[in-house]
């Protein structure tokens, strides 16, 4: 690659954009994703999808639990369609995500650097996990998309990770740091 | 070749490989376009929503977790300047199904209201300071290369499992509002969005004084 050329690319890709950027471009795809998928932006419902069918090959759960497995299998071929396709888009936000930090050259492979830092992510992950799954949502389906929504929930849910936060806060000062 | 040559090199290589992917992944697209439309907009706008995220560092996490950790507001700031636009940008696409009497897209995300909503944001809230990312930002970490996220995401799968199980209870034990609450049903469209952006700038104005505060 020619040096001229390496200065314009750079200039093309290397800066970040700013947050309000950011917002802005988030939000044009947060009304465009409304209009075409006729509903917002959201994450975990694939999570919670790919749980229960992995639940129901391997057979386990209250009774309650096992007949909503149940219904899902059998009606395998429509939710297979829908969820896959919230799946797809999650995988679409890894890869975009790569391309961003290739085009940027910002790509480094960091590995996990110890059983520490590994056992407190797994920990956050279930935290999350299990917020998000009683919660109806994460940030984005929950916080973002249900504020942006006008729904109180938006706005109860936002409270109380505001509150989670500061104690998760807390703790990382008190155990990690 | 010294230290500048080789960082120009890296930036040609990642910038090679960056292209290709491209080129890749925008065949897919046309793959899942003459599958079907509606598959190849869920590819793209997943993508989008990648690079948006990775390029304007944008994490949820941080706008939670900064204000009280550092004491800096500008990714909360960034946050509330999304929300409002697209609270204006989701109103008017709601009245407008409204008006021409069709059904509002996107109601199902008026969720109910418990103790699960209290419950489930606090545990998610501390989660996501801990593990450092939320759902989007672990996502777009894995992209950037993040091992430990890849740890996260199994976490979060099976966090996600237990939440499905207890689910049940949770909805028949602590919900307060079955329906969950549509703002315009309370206030009219008008009114509704008045004061939620009101909300949104006194939030704003007292980050900025938050910010301020910390600095002094």
């Amino acid at each position: 690659m020619e040096r001229e050329d390496q200065k314009n690319f750079r200039r093309w890709f290397k800066p970040s954009w700013s947050y309000v950027t950011g917002a802005v471009l988030l939000s044009i795809l947060q009304v465009i994703t409304l209009i075409v998928t006729q509903e917002p932006l959201g994450i975990t419902s694939a999570f919670s999808y790919w749980a229960i069918r992995l639940q129901g090959v391997l057979g386990f759960g209250t009774p309650a639990q096992l007949t909503m497995v149940t219904q899902l299998l059998g009606a395998r071929e429509a939710l297979w369609f829908e969820e896959n396709l919230v799946t797809l888009r999650n995988l679409g936000i890894i890869l975009g995500a790569l391309l961003s930090a290739l085009l940027a050259s910002q790509f480094r492979l960091k590995k996990i650097k110890s059983g520490q830092q590994a056992l407190t992510a797994l920990l956050g992950g279930l935290l999350m996990g299990y917020g998000s799954s009683i919660a109806a949502g994460c940030n984005i389906g929950a916080f973002f998309s249900g504020i942006g929504s006008m729904s109180l929930s938006g706005w109860v849910f936002g409270l109380f990770l505001f509150i989670g936060a500061f104690i998760g806060g807390k703790l990382l000062i008190r155990f990690l740091i | 070749m010294n230290l500048s040559d080789q960082k120009k090199d890296n930036f040609a290589k990642q910038f090679s490989a960056g292209l290709v992917l491209f080129v890749m992944l925008m065949m897919i697209g046309v793959f899942l376009f003459q599958y079907a439309p509606m598959i190849a907009f869920f590819w793209l706008s997943g993508l989008g929503f990648g690079y948006i995220l990775q390029r304007s560092r944008f994490c949820f996490v941080a706008a939670f977790r900064d204000p009280a950790l550092t004491g800096s507001t500008a990714v909360t700031r960034g946050v509330l300047v999304a929300l409002a636009l697209t609270t204006i940008g989701f109103t008017a696409v709601k009245y407008f199904y409204h008006l021409t009497s069709q059904t509002i897209p996107g109601q199902s995300y008026i969720a109910s209201i418990g103790m699960n909503t209290v419950v489930g944001g606090i545990i998610f809230g501390i989660g996501m300071v801990i593990a450092g990312g939320c759902a989007s930002g672990m996502l777009m970490r894995i992209g950037e290369g993040f091992e430990i996220h890849l740890i996260t995401l199994v976490g979060f799968f099976l966090g996600t499992m237990l939440g499905n199980n207890h689910l049940q209870w949770w909805n028949s034990h602590w919900m307060w509002v079955k329906e969950g609450v549509f703002l315009p049903d309370l206030f009219g469209w008008a009114g509704a969005l008045i004061i939620q952006l009101l909300v949104i700038a006194l939030l704003y104005g007292l980050a900025i004084k938050w910010e301020a505060k910390q600095e002094l």
